[in-house]
């Protein structure tokens, strides 16, 4: 009896072990989902977020990006920008934040592709943008690159993919 | 007296479980294997949301994908298809009015297949849409929705790889 509870503690502590490393340390896959992820929640706010909120949001917006990343939007009926730096990603993030009164973006159906060198990354998913307090959505195909930048993935180019041509 | 006391279970018990417990439980597994075989590989259960498909599929109408329908010929035109973005969970319901190698162009709001009128007796609203022809690829469809009531720029359409095409309208 002492003998399995003894094999019951440690296969408990083995387990503890287990997750406790995935948590520490995720596989570059979990890593740039939780990257994508967390652009998400970024870009989401509320409307009764205030002015302060907002422009932190953008700041951590940006965060999430290299310094020279760009973003290259293209969707059907916008129009065709790109924003290139950080400091074009931060004042389109500000604008985009001060003019609309909520936005709920979520990303579905993410794929991430690992490079052979582990240092870069491929993500592709569709974007679900809901700007207003109505239960209309805008939906938009993504590809982002990542780069592991000193341990951390950083966006270093998002853009619009055409899913119909 | 015996007799009497074995043979009539719990009318509650009855609506439950069934007569016979074993049997129920066989049936439902079955069913519940069934259910998840259909609806995960051959019929794709979806929640129409939006207007480019009026009149022919409601707002927030319910219907399913059938996955299977171009296992054996491949997609024709007319047929109501979902395209896929990057995966399953959202996707657009077109109808396909152009097939691969075709140039589709529209002129006072009518489709013209390589330079002929198409036949589209499905469309009920009036439309004025003008655009040049596009060429479709060797492995393209072009999709469009039924309301060409909407302003073209605003309407989600244009050329499908056939990859895309996840299957087709069931009902």
């Amino acid at each position: 009896m002492k003998n399995v509870t003894l094999l019951v503690f440690f296969a408990a502590l083995g387990g503890l072990a287990f997750w406790l490393w995935i948590i520490l340390f995720p596989s570059p896959e979990k890593a740039v989902l939780k990257k994508i992820a967390s652009l998400a929640a970024t870009a989401t706010f509320r409307v009764d977020d205030s002015n302060l909120t907002r422009a932190a949001k953008a700041g951590n917006l940006v965060s999430l990006f290299a310094a020279d990343a760009q973003i290259i939007l293209d969707a059907p009926g916008q129009g065709a920008r790109t924003l290139a730096g950080s400091d074009e990603i931060h004042a389109a993030a500000l604008g985009g934040f001060a003019s609309l009164p909520q936005l709920k973006v979520q990303f579905l159906d993410v794929t991430v592709r690992i490079a052979a060198d582990q240092q870069t990354a491929d993500a592709t998913c569709t974007a679900k943008v809901n700007a207003g307090d109505s239960k209309d959505f805008g939906v938009q195909e993504m590809h982002f690159q990542l780069k592991k930048v000193d341990g951390n993935w950083l966006i270093t180019r998002a853009e619009t993919v055409k899913t119909l041509s | 007296m015996q007799g009497v006391n074995e043979s009539k279970p719990h009318w509650l018990r009855v609506l439950a479980i069934g007569r016979r417990p074993k049997a129920t439980l066989i049936r439902i597994a079955v069913l519940v294997a069934v259910c998840f075989v259909t609806f995960k590989f051959i019929l794709l259960p979806i929640r129409i949301q939006g207007i480019s498909m009026l009149p022919t599929c409601h707002d927030h109408q319910f219907n399913c994908v059938n996955r299977l329908a171009y296992l054996r010929h491949r997609p024709q035109r007319g047929d109501i298809v979902s395209v896929q973005l990057a995966g399953r969970s959202i996707m657009f319901l077109k109808r396909i009015i152009g097939l691969p190698g075709e140039m589709v162009e529209f002129h006072h709001g009518h489709a013209y297949i390589n330079g002929q009128l198409l036949d589209e007796p499905y469309l009920k609203f009036p439309s004025n849409w003008e655009h040049e022809p596009i060429q479709c690829g060797s492995d393209q469809y072009y999709v469009v929705g039924d309301n060409r009531s909407m302003p073209f720029n605003e309407h989600t359409q244009g050329r499908a790889e056939v990859g895309r095409i996840a299957g087709k309208l069931f009902l």
